[in-house]
């Protein structure tokens, strides 16, 4: 009887074969093959975007205590880059001793997101050996609102009345209204900014760029949205982007090695950092790497079984 | 008014942040709104669509004027004065664009919280009739109250005189809250965002094995692309190419027309000249439809969406 049966299923063609992958298959495959790289700590080569050297090299210009404005939206679920991207942003921040201000726009789980980071990054900094970094005096949280659009247009319109009656906590004290941090010293306007950062995973970007006119602004987006981001830097509206992982690397491999030929110097206590810890960047790009080969490689399968099954009708 | 001095003099529509007197007028304000809008509900069309017209058109003036009318250069700096009626207006749009973000923040704030309305209601419904699969709706319905409950909670600690001594990581200054908040928001929300989110590689993958087939000669040119972009990505066959072909094929000349076999330059050349023309395209296109259909929002006529 099974004889029977199984006589009557015609055998697949290798064309029909390649073409039909079972998708627990390719799912399994993918699964051992993203997971695999995460236990090495290979540095594969790299050549960092102009992008994200012109973003390096800005944020490396910058004298001590000068200030720059982070809008952070994102949140975990795209953590493999924004997360990574944020770290990059802050390792630098921190090490060059520029103070922050913060705020998001996209979603209410943000602040509390960067704010974890942030206290994860000061805390690794110091142990370190570099700068301490403290809540109030070095960087504020300034908050969640929930319309962008509006929020955004008075942070351009006027800085001070857009966060007015905000309060965060310094360290060891209570909370504080934000205009006493020296965070806020000095500001009369956006401009006193000296970049606009934006970590984002969400459409604040469209939002942002078509508000923010004050102060010169760089993004750090999700690979996804590195096309539509790409025509706003090549406008120069954009001073710097980072896009995803392979973004996220080049800041690495920046902060690591600089940039010999645009004469950009390498952040201090990276290269001590790289030996104790896999920082996100290096972690991940070989699994990129790597899946992106998958792709390739599936793609290829398939079209060659589609060759293979064309040439067979004839 | 000059509305950049929002807090000072003390007015009816002010108060200190935090104070029993903001508080109550907060309150008020949300009895005298909630009125509002019931009323507006129960009231017949023709009372209600000529209010909600009125409305719309006046908030939409609003911006149309900032864009519109000429801005204050130096607004920042509180000495700056207006010279006449035309600047006085300038100025009062000016500044009045920070009240009407708050104003429309707290109204985007009520969504959450109507969203949040919507959401027990529809599940504590289905909890209560037992209708299928309603433990799904008890999880939902205890962890929104758990992470409201210990989110307040580590809210309010951090809102005390001490509130600065509790630190963000974890430390021996953590009380019971502080560790139930971390788990329930860092250690299950989170890491299930971005365990969903990561779903999508499989689903990529899957999608552009079936789906990216060289059917026809678009396609094919759109595979090649998409190959040299991909590959172009991929550092360990990026530079070893890109090497040779300075090394190998150029002869280290760095004039050679043959550099533009570089896949980093390639793909810079497909990203210049032929991606970033074709989203500016899409952009403009986009933009010109969304101003198209700000107009007949603002102007109440288009008639989808529900209003009626």
């Amino acid at each position: 009887m099974a004889d029977e049966l199984t006589k009557d299923v015609p055998k697949k063609s290798a064309g029909a074969l390649l073409q039909s992958v079972p998708k627990n298959v390719l799912f399994g495959i993918l699964f051992l093959f993203a997971t695999f790289p995460l236990f090495l700590n290979i540095a594969l080569p790299n050549k960092p975007l102009e992008e994200s050297t012109a973003f390096y090299a800005n944020l490396m210009k910058l004298p001590p205590n000068s200030k720059v404005l982070i809008a952070s939206d994102w949140t975990n679920s795209t953590r493999g880059e924004s997360g990574g991207e944020m770290e990059a942003l802050l390792r630098i921040l921190i090490r060059k001793q520029i103070k922050f201000g913060l705020y998001s726009t996209a979603d209410p789980q943000a602040p509390q997101v960067a704010r974890d980071v942030i206290a994860r990054i000061a805390k690794e900094v110091a142990d370190d050996g570099g700068p301490v970094y403290k809540p109030f005096t070095d960087y504020v949280v300034l908050g969640y609102f929930p319309n962008s659009e509006g929020t955004n247009l008075a942070v351009n319109n006027n800085v001070l009345t857009a966060f007015a009656g905000k309060k965060d906590l310094p360290e060891g004290g209570q909370q504080t209204d934000v205009m006493q941090s020296p965070v806020f010293t000095g500001v009369k306007s956006l401009a006193d900014f000296k970049y606009f950062i934006l970590v984002t995973a969400s459409s604040t970007d469209k939002i942002i760029i078509e508000r923010i006119k004050k102060t010169p602004m760089m993004f750090m987006v999700t690979g996804v949205m590195v096309p539509e981001n790409v025509t706003y830097y090549a406008s120069g509206q954009l001073k710097g982007l980072i896009g995803g992982v392979k973004g996220v690397y080049d800041l690495e491999t920046l902060m690591e090695k600089g940039e010999p030929e645009s004469q950009v110097a390498s952040l201090p206590g990276t290269d001590k950092l790289k030996k104790n810890k896999m920082l996100k960047g290096t972690a991940y790009y070989p699994t990129l790497t790597i899946c992106l080969f998958l792709l390739i490689l599936f793609i290829f399968a398939g079209n060659i079984g589609m060759f293979f099954s064309r040439k067979e009708a004839k | 008014m000059n509305l950049l001095l929002a807090l000072d003099p003390s007015s009816l529509w002010n108060g200190e942040n935090g104070s029993t007197g903001l508080w109550i007028k907060i309150i008020l304000a949300l009895l005298v709104t909630s009125g509002g809008v019931f009323a507006l509900a129960r009231a017949p069309a023709q009372v209600r669509k000529p209010v909600i017209v009125a409305v719309t058109f006046l908030s939409g003036l609003y911006y149309v004027l900032f864009w519109l009318f000429p801005q204050p250069i130096n607004r920042s700096t509180p000495s700056d004065a207006p010279r006449n009626m035309l600047e006085a207006a300038s100025f009062w749009i000016s500044d009045a664009q920070n009240i009407v973000a708050n104003i429309s923040n707290i109204i985007a704030g009520f969504l959450i919280g109507l969203g949040i309305y919507s959401l027990l209601r529809i599940h504590l419904r289905k909890i209560v009739k037992k209708q299928t699969d309603w433990g799904f709706s008890a999880v939902l319905v205890v962890s929104l109250v758990a992470m409201t409950l210990f989110g307040y909670w580590d809210w309010a600690n951090r809102q005390s005189p001490a509130g600065g001594t509790i630190p963000f990581v974890p430390s021996s200054a953590w009380g019971f809250q502080q560790y139930a908040r971390d788990l329930l928001f860092d250690g299950l929300l989170q890491q299930m965002d971005a365990g969903m989110f990561s779903v999508v590689a499989f689903y990529i993958m899957s999608a552009a094995y079936r789906a990216f087939r060289a059917r026809s000669i678009e396609a094919t040119i759109l595979l090649i692309t998409a190959l040299i972009v991909m590959l172009s990505f991929m550092g360990v066959i990026q530079k070893p190419w890109d090497d040779f072909v300075a090394g190998t094929l150029a002869g280290g000349n760095k004039d050679s027309v043959l550099n533009g076999l570089k896949l980093s330059d390639t793909y810079t050349w497909i990203r210049g000249s032929i991606q970033t023309p074709a989203i500016r395209g899409i952009d403009f296109g986009v933009g010109v439809g969304l101003l198209a259909m700000g107009l007949r929002i603002w102007l109440s006529l288009e008639k989808t969406g529900g209003n009626d």
